[in-house]
């Protein structure tokens, strides 16, 4: 079986897990008492964003070991954890908003989560863009593994700042869409979510990593790798 | 230690001194800042909303320009001059190279801020007499940031496609947790508040520049070398 | 009389629900789809 069959059917498990949890979350879950049924995009929305974070901090590890090691494999794995990060922040942002408008009133707020991750959108659309940029594919790996790198260095700075400056705005006077102390039937779903993301990530990246792949036995082959 | 002072004085020497034999990119510089200013001025009203409170984010928009005007300005010396080529030909270290680029970048933008604050108190009748120093002090620590990591991104770009475009996309994340740090801590300090108050931040500022300086000076020779 | 349900309490937003479920489902299927016609044509 092919590298990207392996991913597609990775794929189909991941979403058919994810199915699943919609059914378990939306009919058999608990509805959260304060919040109603709003709370329950919790479930979608914190397992993507910690894949949105942990994949760019393998963009970073990735990028690290490039440098040293120079081999075309980590970069072609960098590639691809970046453009699947990307595509968890945009599930992120937009159910994050979703999420915000019944229970705060409004749209977007400055919340540390949601701004923590536009940051880190901001953050791969820019990675992206710059391996777009350059055309030689050994010059591309090493840009884009420093600014990988440089990525995931940032995203404890981005934490911290985000900590301190929320911790001295009103926080949303109604409550907070973050998680309840969480009995245990919420608990469940949400790690059934988590783990539906994870295979998630790693079908995406398995199917983006070998398209990279395929791309560079057709043409411009990376060096070091036929 | 001191070997690598010297070559990196001599960099930053060459630099410099090329720019103020035109001027033309420092006097623009200012001139810029002094419009930004201007600009602020006529976008808010008065009577509805006390300058005190708007000055820190007034002060550190025109600033965040003026740095990255500093850098782009570097970036055009590179390529009008192609000094790059011949500083990579030369016995010197790359991260003398980075260090005097950096000292270059870091001479151009202070002696715009320099030039930027007394016109920024001058224009919005903002005390700043009793924390000058502490004022300053945060103002250097800012600003080292935002320049090392730009110098390293400077780098970078100069060998992709619309290279100053990408430089201001990839740069503003990183620009976001200092200026977070560098506009609480002047609010702070223009409010009157004690000094002890800002000590979140301002160990922020000092991590992120602890963190990003050696990241950048020991990253700067990928993007540079062959 | 003293027993007024507990239901009217909780708030009555399943609408986003439905729509962030929704949303996200389509980014999903939308993205996968993506992967899997530009890995059949290289």
């Amino acid at each position: 079986m092919s590298l990207t069959q392996k991913g597609r059917w990775i794929t189909v498990v991941a979403l058919v897990c994810l199915a699943a949890v919609y059914v378990r979350a939306l009919a058999f879950t608990p509805v959260e008492r304060l919040q109603g049924p709003a709370q329950k995009i919790f479930y979608l929305h914190v397992p993507a964003a910690i894949w949105t974070e942990t994949a760019m901090i393998l963009v970073g590890l990735a990028g690290i070991f490039y440098l040293f090691l120079k081999d075309p494999r980590l970069d072609r794995f960098a590639e691809a954890s970046a453009e699947v990060g990307t595509v968890f922040a945009t599930i992120v942002l937009t159910t994050g908003p979703i999420w915000g408008k019944p229970i705060w009133g409004t749209w977007w707020t400055w919340d540390a989560r949601l701004t923590s991750t536009l940051l880190l959108f901001f953050l791969y659309v820019g990675y992206l863009l710059v391996r777009g940029a350059v055309r030689d594919p050994v010059l591309r790996a090493r840009y884009a593994a420093v600014l990988g790198i440089c990525g995931m260095c940032l995203v404890p700075f981005i934490h911290m700042s985000v900590f301190l400056f929320r911790t001295l705005h009103p926080q949303p006077i109604i409550l907070k869409p973050s998680a309840p102390s969480l009995p245990s039937s919420m608990l469940v779903t949400w790690l059934f979510s988590l783990a539906a993301f994870t295979l998630l990530y790693v079908g995406f990246v398995t199917q983006r990593y070998a398209l990279s792949l395929v791309r560079d036995a057709h043409g411009g082959a990376r060096p070091g790798h036929v | 230690m001191g070997e690598l002072l010297a070559q990196a004085w001599t960099v930053a020497r060459k630099d410099l001194v090329l720019e103020f034999r035109t001027r033309t990119a420092l006097v623009s510089a200012i001139v810029f800042t002094a419009l930004v200013l201007t600009v602020f001025n006529f976008g808010r009203d008065p009577t509805a909303v006390p300058t005190i409170d708007l000055a820190p984010t007034i002060l550190w928009v025109t600033f965040t320009f003026a740095a990255m005007l500093a850098l782009n300005r570097a970036f055009q010396l590179e390529l009008e001059n192609q000094a790059l080529e011949g500083l990579l030909v030369s016995p010197l270290s790359r991260t003398s190279l980075y260090w005097g680029k950096l000292i270059a970048n870091l001479v151009f933008v202070a002696v715009v801020e320099a030039v930027g604050l007394p016109l920024f108190v001058l224009f919005f009748d903002v005390p700043v007499g009793h924390v000058l120093v502490p004022l300053i002090g945060v103002i250097a620590l800012a600003t080292l940031g935002f320049v090392a990591v730009g110098t390293l991104f400077s780098a970078l770009v100069i060998r992709t496609r619309f290279a100053e475009l990408l430089l201001v996309v990839i740069l503003l994340p990183f620009l976001v947790p200092p200026l977070i740090g560098a506009v609480q801590v002047t609010a702070r300090l223009l409010g009157g508040r004690p000094l002890s108050e800002s000590v979140g931040y301002l160990k922020l500022l000092a991590a992120y520049d602890i963190v990003f300086v050696s990241l950048a000076s020991f990253l700067f020779r990928f993007t540079v070398d062959e | 009389m003293g027993l007024a349900p507990a239901m009217s309490d909780v708030p009555q937003n399943a609408g986003y629900m439905v729509a962030a479920y929704v949303v996200t489902a389509v980014i999903l299927v939308v993205y996968a789809v993506s992967l899997y016609r530009r890995t059949n044509t290289p």
